[in-house]
């Protein structure tokens, strides 16, 4: 039957961090890129996009996206990275 | 059409019915085409007159069911480009034929960006004209709207390109130009190609061309009017672009063959970038006989994206699909060819529990009009059909000859094809747009949350995503490709992570979702570049089938009851105010319908 591995473990701190932490930290990020939210209306449902959605999309991924990928359990042996996989393979007759 | 030709055409039409177009043999020399890097011109690929004619075969038996055409837009490509070449339809004819469809149903469909009729029609009074002999001569297309397109207005249905206008053809545009393909209009898409098509704001544009009346039915996405065209009859076939199973999807959706070759197979060159890593080019068409051909002249190395650089040559995808004697064989090593099948492809469905009348927020807030309570059954009626419709798929393929072969998932599936490992992509947009993200967010309307995410993923992280696509790779070769030559597919995902070649076909149809016919549609996925052996099954399996020859009916043909209250059905309620509902997508949808 299927070989069902378990998804790799979540970060706990990444599930104990704060809103207001993932708040300042976002801002201050979005701040050091030059990329501004405050243009976009607080909160307003109506609209195609509004701080209050971004704010909670972004602390969403913030909370699941960066914790999983660093808690997979990596070979410090393994591949180098190759941002063509596909390609890569066919050049090496693999 | 005049009266000879009309005559001529039934005639010839006749004796199609009663034979299967020859397409593979009698467009055999586009298989030169794209083999050679640079090769743009119709004599730089020896598209000439006289090869064509040279390799013109005898045509097999054709599969049975197969409809009398009752208007040039039924033909498909390959039948369209031989009646062409031989001059029993005239460019102009069928370009006209195109245009009076587009003009009496785009309204309901809203599957066009911008339409060129002027253009259309001075290109096919030269190609009728000059009798030009390359393959594709008078055939009208229709071009994804993130394609560059010299002097046509190129949006991506984004705030950010609104007036853009191209000085140069994206170089799979200009392989299918110089093919002689004729530019009908850009298609309407998913803003910056992410979600289903809608405007930059969200709201919600193409419909699904077997459900013009029911926005419930999605168009899939985000090459959603690219399929619809296709669908409707209002071209022959189009170009998608590939990040998030955006042409399997919407050919899923609507009942096409669409093939997202491997990463590198087509240029790159004059496409928007949505993700350097994991966009694909490539064709929605009416069956695997059509989309080899499409692929075929639009593959091949191009120096202006080294992606496409240095990789196995071209294979003769219109050899590929041609009829064989003895079964499904592999080409290369001998022996049946072994399709894949990962756990779960034939798991029955849990029926649902009743959930209630109160609205839930996550599922209602797209602002779906189907009471929640009926939704839930009607998903649960699909999933059963969709098992039965692949039960159905893969006796057939084993009655071809086929060996079917049950696998595990590879060791870290289920981690690495996860929603957080897909999400590494998300960097790359961030970046490429990053100019107009720090001059004004909201030039990204709806699709902004995801470019805004892609800006928190530290790189280390970005890094770590990377090397583990590799990890992927190696184990979908070994403990995949080791056992199988094709392999089913669910969810797009997977091989886009990793580049590999996806093919969407459909499969069958269901009507206990809506009560009126959807297709139901599968998808199998290949070794890298192994595009040919992905549409010669497909091919195989459509000579057993007719899912792929059914159409839509035209939505002045629809019962009153399957309009759902749409109106009269000739779409007139466009411009002058809509009668469909303003509904839009929201934030969320950008990150769950496809890209």
């Amino acid at each position: 039957m299927a070989r069902r591995p378990s998804p790799p473990r979540s970060v706990a701190s990444s599930q104990e961090v704060t809103d207001e932490q993932l708040d300042a930290y976002i801002r201050t990020r979005l701040a050091l890129a030059g990329v501004d939210l405050s243009v976009l209306p607080e909160d307003d449902e109506d609209a195609s996009a509004d701080q209050r959605r971004i704010m909670a999309s972004a602390r969403r991924f913030l909370r699941s996206t960066p914790g999983a990928i660093a808690d997979f359990e990596f070979d410090p042996m393994g591949p180098a990275p190759a941002i063509y996989p596909a390609e890569v393979s066919a050049r090496n007759h693999e | 059409m005049s009266e000879l030709n009309r005559r001529r055409f039934l005639e010839r039409m006749t004796a199609l019915t009663a034979t299967a177009m020859a397409t593979p043999a009698t467009l055999g020399a586009v298989s030169n085409a794209a083999s050679g890097p640079g090769t743009r011109s119709p004599a730089a690929t020896g598209a000439d007159g006289r090869a064509v004619a040279k390799r013109l075969r005898e045509p097999g038996l054709p599969p049975a069911g197969r409809p009398q055409p009752a208007d040039l837009t039924e033909l498909t490509l390959a039948e369209a480009a031989r009646l062409l070449r031989d001059g029993d339809v005239g460019a102009v004819e069928l370009v006209e034929a195109y245009l009076a469809r587009i003009g009496r149903w785009e309204p309901r469909y809203q599957a066009f960006n911008t339409v060129v009729p002027r253009t259309a029609l001075e290109a096919a009074r030269t190609a009728d004209r000059t009798r030009g002999r390359a393959p594709l001569t008078g055939v009208p297309l229709a071009i994804k709207d993130n394609y560059f397109t010299a002097g046509v207005r190129t949006t991506a249905n984004s705030f950010i390109l609104e007036d853009f206008v191209p000085d140069f053809d994206a170089t799979s545009w200009a392989r299918l130009r110089d093919a002689g393909a004729i530019l009908l209009g850009k298609t309407q898409m998913g803003p910056l190609a992410t979600t289903a098509a809608s405007t930059p704001t969200g709201e919600r544009t193409t419909v699904n061309a077997w459900a013009p009346y029911n926005e419930d039915v999605s168009p899939g996405g985000s090459s959603s009017g690219s399929a619809t065209a296709v669908a409707a009859r209002m071209a022959a076939s189009s170009t998608g672009t590939q990040t998030g199973g955006s042409i399997t999807n919407p050919s899923n959706a609507q009942a096409l063959t669409g093939i997202k070759p491997t990463m590198g197979r087509v240029s790159l060159h004059g496409i928007l970038p949505l993700t350097y890593t994991r966009d694909h080019p490539g064709p929605l068409a009416r069956d695997a006989v059509d989309a080899a051909l499409m692929l075929q002249i639009m593959a091949g190395p191009d120096p202006a994206d080294p992606r496409s650089l240095g990789l196995p040559a071209v294979p003769d995808y219109l050899e590929a699909v041609r009829e064989a004697d003895g079964g499904l064989r592999h080409p290369e090593r001998g022996g049946a060819v072994r399709i894949g099948v990962l756990p779960g492809f034939l798991d029955e469905p849990e029926p649902p529990e009743d959930p209630g009348p109160d609205p839930d927020p996550d599922i209602d807030r797209i602002g779906s009009s189907f009471p929640r309570r009926e939704r839930t059954q009607a998903a649960y009626r699909r999933e059963v059909a969709t098992v039965e419709a692949r039960r159905r798929m893969l006796a057939i393929l084993d009655e071809m000859g086929a060996e079917i072969v049950e696998l595990d998932f590879p060791t870290h599936w289920e981690a690495l094809t996860s929603f957080n490992f897909n999400n590494v992509r998300l960097p790359e947009r961030s970046e490429i747009f990053l100019e107009h993200l720090r001059d004004d967010v909201r030039k990204f309307g709806v699709s902004l949350a995801p470019w805004i995410n892609g800006l928190l993923l530290p790189a280390a992280e970005y890094v770590r995503g990377s090397r583990a696509r590799l990890v992927l790779l190696r184990e979908i070769l070994d403990e995949v490709f080791g056992h199988c030559d094709l392999v089913t597919q669910t969810a797009p995902f997977p091989f886009d992570m990793v580049g590999l070649p996806l093919i969407g076909f459909p499969i069958g149809f269901e009507t206990g979702s809506t009560g009126y016919p959807r297709p139901i549609g599968g998808m199998f996925g290949a070794e890298p570049y192994a595009e040919h052996h992905l549409l010669a099954v497909i091919a195989a399996y459509q000579r057993a089938t007719d899912w792929h020859l059914r159409r839509p009916a035209d939505p002045g043909e629809l019962r009153p009851a399957e309009r759902g209250g749409g109106g009269p059905g000739d779409g007139s309620d466009r411009r002058g105010g809509r009668n469909r509902s303003p509904r839009r997508y929201d934030l969320f949808d950008v990150m769950e319908r496809g890209e």
